[in-house]
């Protein structure tokens, strides 16, 4: 059915999960769906039982009074209970734990979250720890978020369009507004997910898994795809993770990825074949996506970013490094 | 109201002497009014399905042309046969707006509501038979708005059926057109609304009381509030987001936007982008009972005569509907638990989500216990009816996840929540309706529906509308987000390619399926076998008239001396005791 399912979970059930909160998420996923089948399936077959049971033959009768159906009253009360410990028991709480209690401003890493179409900024306040104000009048191509340079704060502060680090193990609180219309920060891989809406300030906060670097993800999401399941579409964001050799001659090096379209792909996929080669060993140019979850224009769904999530050390210098750059970020 | 009555009797006479225009056209008798319905909204269904079968080829096989009808498509939908951005976002808004507003809803409550309500409560037409008429040309005037949108300059409404500011307000001149539509479209089910309401309520046949109604009728009726109570709003959001588009007003945009890089200093500002969520949905949930109630009365209906006995529990299934109806109106808000809502307004919304699930399980339970102990006759109608409760009950179930705020987190907005609502609408709903054509065809036209092309129908059919929605749950699940006109520029739609193809597959293979019934359609119509006025042996009034009934509908004013599904009474010869035939003693 699906080629990638056993080793990176895409399309068996939930994705791959690396925040600190998504745990209890998926949990109460999984015991709804237990749920689910629990009722379902002894429903199904009491159906089934009754469709082979009850049906029009010679001599059978219909009996006309009503059988007394004690065990679906206990049913109906059952799934009610359940229901309701459903929502007291896992949703309210963890519901209550996701909005609630945001990390102490000293404890946090602050950043703003500006969405437009069909990008997302990213507004970092550098080492001073203040932000820069922001002027509408100021927003063009180069400056997307309209930072005001003449206001000091915004010396040292860091803009990246589709690009966005963030440290593991430490919360992060992101401030999400919106240009334009309205989209939807969603991070699949970390259950996280909130409309962006113009005219107001949304905030959100979660904390990404201590081992969670892009780094250390990258090679756990590695995947052999026979080269007869290849279709570029299945593995146009996968990039070799070794060097495929057919006769110690290398034919796809490491990082190399599969073409960049349709046409290119599928020429060099037919190489490959053509040279012999019998799978393919891959992993993802970015295992760490932001998507845009709410319909915000033609090219929705292009709206991505990609995350790169760096150790405490790695992230300090990398904040160090790019506040020191005095000219815009704008790199796509 | 009883001048009313006689008035309508007074035309019965003249019924055979109207001119072709007044009797096929402008007609105000309820039966041609629900069949003009009936086969306008089929042909919106087929339509809405071709505009999914085209976007499921985008999504099956990205960027490349579409075989035989791409080269067709004007610039605006498709550039050199590949379907572009604009043009699948206006096909996917189209799709949900057609779907709901052009075929279910009038094929469920203008077509069948209208046909069959009037004859199983007895009354020879409507209470208001020219608002009848009224409702339906409206209908007609909605439909035939949206579909000029195709044609005009940057193509139809594109922002989906939900129509959400300021993407909205900022859209091509589609959004106006569609949003005249809607006003059209509102109009029209609130004039059908009162019709059915006082049609119920005034003119039931002598010993016909409320608990001796079919189940149908009380769920006809049950959606005609609905109708009545949340059309309202979404008719003033829609009026509003026109002045915002067009006398330059800012109900819903607030100030400082900056669109294209080019800051809206013409607007007033101020706005609430969720006002019309809030309105929207204040509409949509109960809509959705809309679509979902007269499904319930029809699979109730085939189900009673089918199983050769009375349902189980109908009080507690009249007070189901009672129930959900009011519910319905106090869950919107569980559509936006991701606009940023806190904890107290989501523990409400959550809470009530939970407690609609109650009654839907007990509209399932009677259903199915009224299996145990039938005698349960295996035909066409029948099969689609029994289809609908499985498929119903996925539906439902798939709902919880979506309905308890921490597990909506992962799936909202995803394939799974396409998977849900498509679970309860096509193999729910669309079923159901199938189940209502074959049942009443042969009241309509006095003829049946072939049994072995109906077949030839529902089993090919039944496999592959699970083939088409049930990898949604897996896609959403994987993060799968709805919306995307290209899926693999994801990385995680990417990866979960194949099951986009296989749901495409399945989704042409249906289409393919659905063959038989059309030809079965026409020529049952003119060929098919002919049978008296009640060939199901079934209880209620309807089948008391002749097939087809006559203009003024009964030979003779009905009378009912019992319950609506009187089967398999003991002592009897026969093993159904219509409502109108005295039972002897």
């Amino acid at each position: 059915m699906n080629l990638l399912l056993a080793s990176t979970h895409y399309g068996a059930w939930t994705p791959p999960l690396y925040s600190q909160h998504g745990g209890s998420i998926d949990k109460l996923i999984d015991v709804v769906h237990v749920f689910m089948f629990v009722i379902f399936i002894p429903w199904a077959i009491f159906f089934v039982y009754c469709l082979m049971n009850f049906r029009a033959r010679p001599g059978h009768k219909a009996t006309y009074t009503p059988i007394k159906a004690k065990v679906s009253k206990y049913a109906e009360v059952g799934v009610a209970i359940f229901e309701a410990f459903l929502l007291l028991g896992m949703s309210m709480p963890v519901w209550a734990d996701y909005k609630n209690n945001p990390p102490a401003p000293d404890q946090r890493l602050e950043m703003r979250v500006v969405a437009e179409q069909f990008q997302w900024n990213f507004h970092y306040s550098g080492p001073d720890g203040k932000f820069g104000a922001t002027r509408s009048s100021l927003i063009s191509a180069s400056n997307p978020i309209g930072l005001a340079e003449d206001d000091p704060a915004s010396k040292d502060d860091i803009v990246r369009v589709n690009e966005c680090h963030l440290p593991v193990d430490k919360p992060i609180y992101l401030r999400l507004t919106s240009k334009d219309v309205i989209h939807s920060f969603d991070i699949p891989t970390m259950r996280v997910k909130q409309d962006v809406i113009p005219g107001m300030e949304i905030p959100i906060w979660f904390t990404i898994d201590k081992n969670a670097t892009t780094d250390s993800i990258r090679p756990q999401m590695k995947t052999v795809v026979p080269m007869d399941k290849a279709e570029w579409y299945k593995v146009r964001h996968l990039v070799a993770a070794v060097d495929h050799k057919v006769k110690d001659e290398v034919v796809l090096a490491k990082g190399a990825d599969l073409g960049a379209d349709l046409t290119k792909g599928k020429e060099l996929l037919e190489q490959l074949r053509k040279k012999g080669l019998t799978e393919l060993t891959l992993e993802p140019r970015n295992p760490l996506e932001i998507v845009c979850a709410q319909l915000c224009g033609n090219s929705h769904f292009k709206m991505k970013a990609q995350v790169m999530t760096h150790t405490a050390e790695d992230f300090a210098k990398w904040l160090t490094e790019s506040s020191k750059k005095p000219e815009m970020q704008t790199d796509f | 109201m009883s001048g009313h009555h006689d008035h309508s009797h007074g035309h019965h006479d003249h019924g055979h002497d109207l001119p072709f225009w007044r009797k096929y056209i402008f007609s105000v008798d309820h039966k041609m009014i629900g069949c003009q319905y009936t086969v306008t909204a089929l042909l919106f269904l087929f339509f809405g399905f071709t505009l999914m079968m085209i976007m499921r080829w985008q999504l099956a096989y990205p960027g490349q042309a579409i075989p035989f009808i791409g080269q067709y498509l004007s610039k605006d939908i498709a550039a050199d046969g590949v379907l572009v951005g604009d043009g699948y976002n206006a096909f996917g808004a189209m799709h949900g707006t057609i779907m709901v507003f052009l075929a279910i809803v009038p094929l469920a409550v203008g077509g069948f509501g209208n046909y069959v309500l009037p004859l199983q409560v007895g009354a020879p037409d409507m209470a208001f038979p020219k608002l009848n008429m009224m409702s339906y040309w409206v209908y007609f005037c909605g439909g035939v708005t949206m579909l000029t949108s195709f044609f005009i300059k940057g193509g139809a409404a594109a922002s989906g059926w939900t129509s959400y500011p300021p993407l909205s307000v900022f859209a091509s001149s589609g959004q106006t057109v569609w949003l005249l539509g809607m006003v059209l479209l509102i109009t029209s089910s609130l004039l059908g609304s009162v019709n059915f309401i006082v049609t119920t309520v005034q003119m039931r046949a002598k010993g016909l009381s409320f608990f001796r109604l079919p189940f149908f009728v009380w769920a006809q009726l049950v959606t005609s509030f609905l109708l009545l109570l949340a059309f309202p709003p979404l008719e003033a959001a829609g009026v509003l987001q026109l002045m915002d588009r067009l006398a330059g007003t800012s109900f819903f945009m607030p100030s400082g936007l900056v669109f294209s890089s080019e800051p809206q200093t013409h607007m007033s500002g101020g706005g609430s982008p969720l006002l019309w969520q809030h309105l929207f949905w204040f509409l949509a949930h109960p809509e959705v009972y809309v679509l979902i109630l007269p499904a319930m009365g029809i699979v109730s209906e085939v189900i009673a005569t089918n199983t050769r006995k009375p349902l189980w529990g109908y009080k507690s299934l009249v007070y189901s509907v009672i129930f959900l109806g009011f519910m319905s109106f106090i869950v919107w808000a569980h559509h936006m638990f991701m606009t940023g809502m806190g904890t107290t307004l989501s523990t409400f919304f959550q809470a009530t989500t939970m407690v609609i699930s109650v009654p839907s399980v007990i509209v399932l339970t009677c259903l199915i216990l009224s299996l145990y102990g039938a005698s349960i006759r295996y035909n066409t109608p029948m099969l689609f009816a029994l289809a609908f409760l499985p498929m119903f009950a996925i539906g439902g179930l798939t709902g919880l996840p979506l309905g308890l705020t921490a597990s909506d987190i992962h799936l909202h907005d995803t394939y799974y929540v396409i998977g849900h609502f498509h679970y309860v609408v096509a193999p729910g709903t669309i079923f159901a309706m199938f189940a209502g054509i074959y049942y009443w065809f042969p009241k309509v036209t006095g003829r049946k529906m072939s049994e072995f092309l109906g077949k030839l129908h529902f089993w090919p059919s039944f496999v592959f509308i699970n083939v088409v929605f049930m990898p949604m749950f897996f896609q959403g699940m994987a993060g799968l987000l709805r919306r995307q006109y290209d899926q693999t520029e994801q990385l995680h739609g990417s990866i979960a390619h194949g099951l986009t193809k296989m749901s495409s597959y399945g989704a042409w293979l249906l289409a393919l399926a659905q063959l038989p019934f059309i030809i079965n359609f026409f020529y049952s119509m003119f060929k098919g076998r002919k049978v008296d006025a009640n060939p199901w042996e079934s209880t209620t009034l309807e089948w008391a008239a002749p097939s087809p009934p006559p203009h003024g509908n009964f030979d003779k004013t009905p009378v009912v001396y019992c319950g609506p599904y009187e089967y398999s009474v003991p002592g009897k010869s026969k093993d159904y005791c219509p409502q109108h035939v005295a039972m002897e003693a």
